[in-house]
């Protein structure tokens, strides 16, 4: 089975590399340095293919277990503003700031959890209503000002020798090898696989299925809050209309790494694979002349594409 | 003899519905016992209730002379209760080995997954249920027959005492049924104790030791095999005697034939099949799961385009592009899957049975009044048991949703009547009622070609038996002179070996 994920994972990596070689060959300069590979460049790649990157990680896992999670966009922004007003307002140390941001992400996924687990509410509109709940919140606590916590951050700020706009990346890679690793090779990640792929025979299997949901959830909640972690110190600012309309990147990049909204497939490594396919391709238009406005456009085909495209190999693939 | 199993006085009620009242019987160790009833005897909450997915209200049950409450499926499965569901409770999406050990799944220290360990498990236990199937192959790539023989694979993983089938045969072929009986044999010879839930009297014949009738919720009596005949357990689930069979004249000989199919293919289902069904007649097409019935009868009601052939109804040729043209044409298809294919749930039980009828009408406006006239008229002619046409099906017994599908076709008055499983999945007594009204309408002139796998189904209600066996057909029998063994020679074997 291992070997039918790492053959979907493959063709995720082809997609990115193809697409880099692209941006590659179509910028290349008629002189000087090229303003695609340089590392200055695909540092900010990563700097912002990782903010969504991390909370598809927990999309990911949500849509495996058979649900889906349109609240992390607005979980990002709200922890970013409680970070902004425990760190500046407040004066709290930074760290335990973050802290704060991360409850914020724990109790999010809580509700999201009690409200599909316990109350039964389909997790579109369960999830639909936390989105604008926290997106609210956010805008009531700011009250249309934001945090500025640049100001009180260091200058190139580096940590061990390293410029500060690693920790996403850093961040982004260390979840994605934990998860992947969970949802492969231990029990939970086992039940998450069984209750997306058929709750029914889940529940006869002895599984707790509604323990395994909440955890997708709450785990989802999780890593939007280190996104908007990441969000706060590397953007320096805390504010309510950051990461507006993430939730989409966020799902379409679980999708495009191989996630059935069916529940049942996808894997967390594809799906960082994913929003670094999306990362690249917004920084490469950005590069092509005129190209800017096409942006979102090219975004909504390129879905559409890879997962169709998907559809067909799987179907070759099982010789129907 | 000690008792493996025992119910006692179980009672169980969902709002105002009496599922079970009173429920006593008891299952000796190492014997096969069936469980029979019709649909809403019981036995599906009284299978819940061992599985651990339902409390009962009142009552109690023993193992080994041991009082148990299983509060959990993981409870009775700790408890030594195996359940073998039909083929949809498995993950699809899992491996052989993850499906066995789904919920229970061996870990080394740390907690990580020990999959050597489990896929060795599991290639032993496959080995010896002769299954010819890898432990590390999908779910989803696993025939129906197969993933049934998984599901008792993972209850033995797990060294049960007890194993619950419940209907574990409908989807198999004689011969899938031949090596689950075997299988089962097997592991009663070695104490693990039987309980088998089915429709399929004949299986239950040969498989069990005992039968326990249930009806309405309550026990009838527990019949020793050997002592009784299928024709008093029938008489013990009905609780009436069953209904006379309607007479009706022989088919026209004269005149073009209402269907006629000439040379159709439509690869790589089926190949160059040519039958003819008169009007008033009844054909009946047998075939094992996998002969490529379902898709001949799709492929006449247009719901696939055949590669060559031609079709003609009442003579004038016709090449239905869709099931619409099918039935301007003449042609209406009772499917074969009534929870997929047969049955709007969300519909009242008016809009379905008229919805066939008002597409074929191709009419714009809805006239409530006379919708609902047609399906009153249809109930009544049905004997649909049902409160109200506004209810919606899936309040219904799963014999009276069946009459439903049956009815939404002949209220479009078809010249040809092609029935795909007619009376899968229901009850003894839904099946003489759904027959009687198939008989009815050929007495009326309508031609019905029927696709079944029952076949002492297909012997009652036939004139005529087509026999097709991996696309092609192998040959035709009169229903006057049809038996079992020739029907099931012609499905199964090559004609030449066996003569």
């Amino acid at each position: 089975m291992t070997r039918v994920w790492r053959a979907r994972e493959f063709s995720t990596l082809a997609i990115l590399a193809g697409e880099l070689l692209f941006f590659v060959w179509y910028l290349w300069p008629e002189s000087g340095p090229h303003t695609f590979w340089n590392q200055g460049n695909l540092l900010l790649i990563l700097k912002y293919s990782s903010i969504y990157g991390i909370a598809a990680i927990g999309a990911a896992i949500v849509i495996i277990s058979g649900g889906i999670d349109l609240a992390p966009g607005a979980v990002i922004a709200l922890t970013t503003v409680v970070i902004g007003y425990v760190f500046v307002e407040s004066g709290w140390p930074l760290l335990a700031s973050c802290a704060a941001g991360m409850l914020v992400g724990v109790g999010a996924g809580l509700v999201s959890a009690w409200l599909v687990v316990r109350v039964g509410l389909p997790p579109f509109i369960a999830t639909l209503g936390v989105l604008g709940i926290w997106r609210g919140t956010a805008f009531i606590i700011t009250q249309a000002r934001f945090y500025d916590l640049s100001a009180k951050l260091p200058r190139n700020w580096e940590v061990a020798g390293v410029s500060i706009d690693w920790l996403g990346p850093v961040v982004m890679v260390v979840c994605a090898v934990v998860f992947q690793r969970l949802m492969t090779g231990y029990q939970w990640g086992r039940s998450i696989l069984s209750v997306g792929g058929n709750e029914t025979a889940a529940l006869f299997s002895g599984i707790p299925v509604a323990r395994v949901k909440m955890t997708a959830y709450v785990i989802a909640g999780l890593l939007a809050s280190a996104s908007g972690v990441v969000l706060a110190i590397v953007g320096g600012q805390g504010k309510a209309d950051l990461a507006s309309g993430y939730e989409l990147d966020i799902i379409a990049s679980a999708v495009v790494g191989g996630a059935s909204l069916a529940g049942g497939r996808g894997s967390v490594a594809g799906a960082v694979l994913g929003a670094l396919i999306f990362g690249v391709l917004r920084n490469g238009l950005t590069q092509i002349p005129g190209a800017t406005f096409y942006d979102r456009l090219i975004v909504g085909v390129a879905v559409i594409v890879i997962v169709v495209m998907d559809q067909v190999l799987t179907r070759r693939d099982t010789g129907a | 003899m000690a008792d493996a199993l025992r119910f006692i006085d179980v009672h169980k009620s969902f709002g105002a519905v009496r599922a079970l009242s009173g429920v006593s019987f008891s299952v000796t160790r190492g014997e096969a016992h069936a469980c029979v009833g019709e649909n809403g005897a019981g036995k599906s909450t009284l299978l819940k209730i061992l599985a651990g997915t339902v409390r009962p209200d009142r009552g109690e049950i023993e193992i080994d002379g041991a009082r148990v409450d299983h509060a959990s499926p993981r409870e009775a499965l700790a408890g030594g209760v195996g359940m073998v569901f039909q083929e949809r409770l498995a993950f699809p999406n899992l491996s052989v080995t993850a499906n066995i050990f789904a919920g229970r799944e061996v870990t080394r220290a740390g907690g990580r997954l020990d999959e050597p360990a489990m896929r060795a498990r599991t290639a032993q236990l496959l080995a010896d249920l002769h299954l010819a199937v890898s432990p590390d192959v999908r779910m989803e790539h696993v025939s129906a027959a197969h993933a049934q023989l998984v599901q008792v694979a993972r209850a033995l993983a797990f060294d049960c005492r007890i194993l619950v089938l419940d209907e574990p045969t409908t989807s198999l072929t004689d011969a899938e049924v031949d090596h689950l009986f075997h299988v089962l044999g097997q592991l009663k010879a070695k104490g693990v104790t039987l309980l088998f839930v089915s429709h399929r009297l004949p299986e239950v014949f040969r498989l069990c030791d005992r039968m326990t009738v249930l009806r309405d919720g309550r026990f009838v009596g527990t019949f020793v095999t050997a002592d009784t005949t299928p024709d008093a357990i029938v008489r013990a689930m009905v609780g009436r005697e069953p209904p006379e069979r309607v007479p009706r004249p022989t088919p026209a000989a004269t005149g073009p034939p209402a269907l006629a199919v000439q040379g159709l293919s439509g690869p790589p289902w089926f190949e160059d099949v040519s039958l003819e069904v008169r009007a008033g007649e009844i054909v009946g097409l047998f075939g094992l799961v996998g002969s490529g019935r379902s898709e001949l009868v799709e492929t006449i009601f247009g719901l696939r385009a055949p590669a060559s052939g031609t079709m003609a109804v009442n003579g004038r040729e016709v090449r239905p592009a869709s099931a619409r043209e099918a039935m301007r044409a003449g042609l209406a298809l009772v499917p074969e899957d009534r929870q997929r294919l047969g049955l709007h749930f969300d519909l009242a039980i008016r809009h379905n049975l008229v919805l066939p009828r008002a597409v074929k009408a191709g009419g714009r406006r809805i006239d409530t009044r006379a919708e609902t006239a047609v399906a009153e008229a249809e109930v009544a002619a049905l004997g649909i048991r049902t409160p109200s046409v506004a209810a919606r099906p899936g309040t219904l017994s799963g014999g009276n949703q069946q009459k439903v599908v049956a009815g939404r076709w002949l209220a479009t008055k078809p010249t040809v009547l092609l029935l795909d499983e007619p009376t899968k999945g229901v009850d003894v007594g839904a099946k003489f009622e759904i027959h009687n009204i198939i008989r009815r309408r050929a007495a009326e002139r309508m031609a019905c070609l029927m696709v079944s796998s029952d076949l002492p189904e297909v012997l009652a209600l036939a004139d005529r038996i087509v026999v097709m066996r991996e696309g092609r057909l192998q040959g035709e029998i009169a229903g006057s002179e049809a038996t079992e063994e020739a029907v099931m020679r012609l499905a199964t074997h090559d004609t030449k070996a066996a003569t």
